[in-house]
């Protein structure tokens, strides 16, 4: 029977079963509804965020708040501090991506004044309308999180031992996609970080199973500055992971996602044998954040994406 | 723990207590009991609720408390009017000031009240007296203190129920002025002393007031909730149909009612019960504006009401099956012959249990010949008659025949069939449409917990190309031959065979026993038919 293995991205997120359970439901509710266990489709949900905090955010409807007015709405929830670099490669690394988000100091940010507006260029996050208070934990988490998985940093977290970040994240994803309940057709959805956590095990990562499809919504997979960190492995003309994944490879991305709206088309950057083979299909998600998983999920282009590579 | 295990435990607690009382019963047995008789109430386990209500009066004849439920469970099962014989004495011989007093006064009102709304006459004298008694029945305790409101509401709707009949009770009090009074009580209720009722009490009173967006605006605040639950929908919704006769109103009344009746039973323990007639009113009725149904529930609302609109198209396509010349036996289904691998293809077939219909009338059933056919829903006034049976299969394999009609069924869609069970993941829900014995003419909308299933992935078949279905079991039985939906889709999964209270053997090699509902999966019964006729469905 057919199966979907989510992986998900930045920030703390709610319990592993309450966040599949929120993903399922998503897809259920969509304008097209895809409801997964209806239609005989097992899940699964390859869950790294307890590595990186202390413990899950417990009032998952945060996690769903239509108003938007908490970071936990707004992929920031779990309070992280923004990453120390070890090395100047980290440095100019954590440097190229706050410059796609944000052309604000440290300084400005820090004031509790509201920001001045920069003239142009502006960042990403300067276009979300929302308060900088709010759209300051995400940036601190977007760096961090994505930080430590690319430089596979050790963290522990308090009381707890020490982990490489990358390879336990790496190794999760491999279990999960060998599991002994999964089984054909087999598609993984993944979510901003955990659309390059996807392609870092699927290109680069050799006992990663195969599968049979790929959806990345709201993926960072073009910025010039990940692409860099996953070499060896990615080049332009033989980036897609053609090794692993068997059938297509979808990207949805919303332009106003200030995750992916800087450079949201991946078919050029991930040729397979210099041929555009991805197919990169434009949303419109509602709100003033759209970088939002659900968001993405309930879209009828996605439902009928998934559809078709399930083949139900 | 699920629901079901929950309540199955309940009857198997209100059963060993009521041995104990039969038996010499102690003290403790006594107050066990007394706590038993409220969480059956509360769960709605009517039978059992009575039988102990009626053990504790025999063991404390003067226990108010136990008095009062015992009367709410005779309103519950139709015996109102013993119910008021009870009551009334218990409401003398109470101190006014008894915490006890101002519900067996108001329950003595909900007693007149399901009198008058059960009359199919609602100007017969008989009738109007029940109002009367009713408004004055609720009328003392809201007068004497106002922060008895579920009194106070009540008085407000039948009051104005009274007033559009024209008929003179209490002409002294003025249905917007007792509206008013509630409101202000409400309010003025602390914000942590407001209970569940608060909402939906203001929701009507609002209604008292002829304020829709305060209607419309409390009803919201609580049926669009995620954690809320079905009882209050169910309250909301038969207060605003049967009493306040609200379809009958305007289009926003109808609007209102439309609404919650798709919540409730999209909610777990939602269920409804529609006569045909309803079916097909509720069908032919212009369907709320999307912006009314996000007022009432919210930004899911027009979501949630074409969800219940593909239930009720559903509904067309389910038949009774009855013995000519006799009663309804059991339920069948329209379903299209290609999709179990037979010609023509597009021929509508009617699928039911080998024990409704079967070639030698074996046990319970009846012969092909014997049986009628009607589609209450979808087409009342057609009787079809079966021509033979394509295929059958006796109650321990698929409990199913398959009949071709003697002349053809026009106009009405064959349900759709799903190509695959569940997952068993989180809560599953199925839901069943059918007609239940007991209520002849009622299409019952019930949702059931889907416990287990024997296929895949974890699947095990004890009985070679037979997968069974296990769901948890209604309150009430019958529905032989309905089928089973999933819940998102309304796509069949499940012929409906059989049931059992506590007794259902688990599958897949589990001990025990548990109250279940069982049905055999579509698939596992398409494919029995495929291979049969050497041909698999296109």
């Amino acid at each position: 029977m057919p199966h979907v293995t989510f992986i998900h991205g930045i920030s703390n997120k709610p319990p592993a079963d309450d966040l599949l359970r929120i993903w399922r439901n998503a897809l259920a509710n969509a304008t097209e509804p895809l409801p997964l266990g209806d239609l005989g489709v097992t899940s699964s949900m390859v869950y790294w965020a307890d590595l990186l905090y202390e413990k899950p955010e417990e009032d998952s409807s945060a996690y769903e708040g239509v108003l938007e007015n908490t970071a936990e709405a707004i992929d920031g929830a779990g309070d992280a501090p923004l990453p120390v670099p070890r090395t100047p490669q980290e440095a100019a690394f954590l440097k190229g991506l706050r410059a796609r988000l944000t052309t604000l100091s440290d300084k400005d940010l820090a004031t509790t004044e509201p920001p001045p507006v920069p003239a142009e260029p502006q960042g990403a996050l300067e276009r979300v309308p929302l308060p900088w208070f709010i759209k300051k934990r995400f940036l601190n988490a977007h760096l961090r999180d994505v930080h430590h998985y690319l430089f596979d940093v050790e963290f522990a977290l308090p009381g707890k031992p020490p982990v490489r970040i990358q390879r336990t994240i790496r190794q999760r994803f491999v279990e999960a996609l060998g599991a002994i309940n999964v089984s054909s057709p087999h598609i993984v959805v993944s979510h901003s970080m955990g659309t390059v956590i996807a392609y870092d095990c699927l290109k680069r990562v050799g006992d990663c199973p195969p599968v049979d499809g790929l959806i990345t919504i709201g993926s960072p997979l073009g910025l010039d500055e990940i692409q860099d960190q996953l070499q060896p492995g990615w080049t332009r003309d033989d980036g897609f992971p053609h090794e692993k994944v068997r059938g297509d490879w979808a990207n949805l991305f919303d332009r106003l996602d200030p995750v992916c709206g800087f450079d949201p088309k991946l078919a050029n950057d991930y040729r397979k044998s210099g041929v555009a083979a991805i197919e990169d299909l434009a949303v419109q998600n509602d709100g003033t954040w759209r970088h939002s998983a659900t968001k993405y999920l309930r879209q009828a282009s996605f439902c009928a994406t998934l559809r078709r590579m399930l083949g139900v | 723990m699920s629901d079901d295990s929950t309540l199955d435990q309940l009857r198997q607690c209100a059963d060993d207590t009521f041995r104990k009382l039969q038996g010499l019963g102690t003290e403790s047995d006594l107050a066990d009991a007394k706590r038993l008789v409220e969480e059956l109430r509360n769960a709605r386990e009517y039978p059992c609720m009575g039988r102990l209500a009626e053990a504790v009066s025999r063991h404390d004849p003067k226990d108010p408390r136990n008095r009062r439920l015992y009367a709410q469970y005779l309103i519950e099962t139709g015996k109102a009017t013993a119910a008021i014989d009870l009551l009334k004495p218990l409401a003398q011989r109470l101190p006014k000031d008894h915490a006890e007093f101002a519900e067996a006064t108001g329950l003595l009102g909900r007693a007149y009240k399901q009198i008058f709304f059960d009359a199919g006459d609602k100007t017969s004298a008989g009738s109007r007296e029940a109002l009367k008694q009713a408004i004055m029945a609720y009328r003392k305790p809201f007068e004497d203190n106002p922060a008895n409101t579920w009194h106070g509401v009540n008085l407000v709707a039948l009051l104005a129920r009274a007033r559009r009949l024209g008929l003179r009770v209490a002409p002294d009090l003025k249905p917007q002025e007792v509206a008013r009074k509630v409101v202000v009580a409400l309010e003025a209720t602390p914000e942590n002393n407001r209970d569940e009722w608060f909402l939906p009490t203001l929701a009507e009173a609002s209604l008292g007031l002829g304020d829709w967006d305060a209607v419309e605006r409390n009803i919201r605040a609580y049926a669009a909730n995620r954690d809320t639950k079905a009882f209050l929908i169910a309250s909301t919704l038969r207060q605003f149909r049967e009493v306040w006769d609200l379809e009958n109103v305007d289009d926003q009344g109808r609007g209102i009612v439309a609404a919650l009746r798709a919540r409730l039973l999209e909610l777990p323990g939602g269920g409804l019960d529609l006569s045909p007639a309803e079916l097909h009113n509720v069908r032919a009725a212009p369907p709320p504006t999307d912006g009314q149904l996000e007022a009432v529930l919210g930004v899911q609302g027009p979501k949630t009401f074409q969800w219940w609109k593909t239930g009720v198209e559903r509904a067309v396509a389910v038949a009774s099956i009855r013995q000519q010349l006799g009663g309804r036996i059991g339920t069948g289904f329209l379903v299209r012959a290609g999709d179990f691998g037979l010609d023509p293809k597009d021929e509508l077939l009617v699928l039911t249990n080998f024990h409704v219909v079967n070639e030698h009338g074996a046990g319970d059933g009846i012969p092909p010949a014997g049986a009628e056919i009607v589609f209450e829903a979808g087409a009342p006034n057609q009787l079809y008659l079966v021509e033979r049976i394509l295929w059958t299969s006796p109650p321990d394999r698929h409990d199913a025949s398959l009949l071709r009609l003697k002349s053809p069924v026009t106009g009405l869609e064959p349900l759709p069939l799903a190509k695959a069970l569940p997952v068993l993941e989180d809560t599953v829900q199925v839901y069943i449409i059918g007609h239940p014995g007991g209520r002849d003419l009622a299409f019952s909308f019930q949702d059931n917990e889907l416990l287990d299933h024997e296929g895949p992935p974890a699947g095990k078949p004890q009985i070679p190309g037979v997968c069974r279905v296990h769901y948890q079991a209604p309150t009430e039985g019958g529905s032989s031959g309905s089928p089973v939906f999933n819940a998102t889709l309304w796509q069949v999964v499940a012929l409906h065979h059989k049931g059992g209270k506590l007794s259902m053997p688990k599958l897949n090699g589990k001990e025990g026993t548990y109250g279940a509902n069982e049905g055999i999966s579509m698939l596992s019964i398409r494919d029995a038919i495929a291979t049969d006729h050497g041909r698999l469905p296109t």
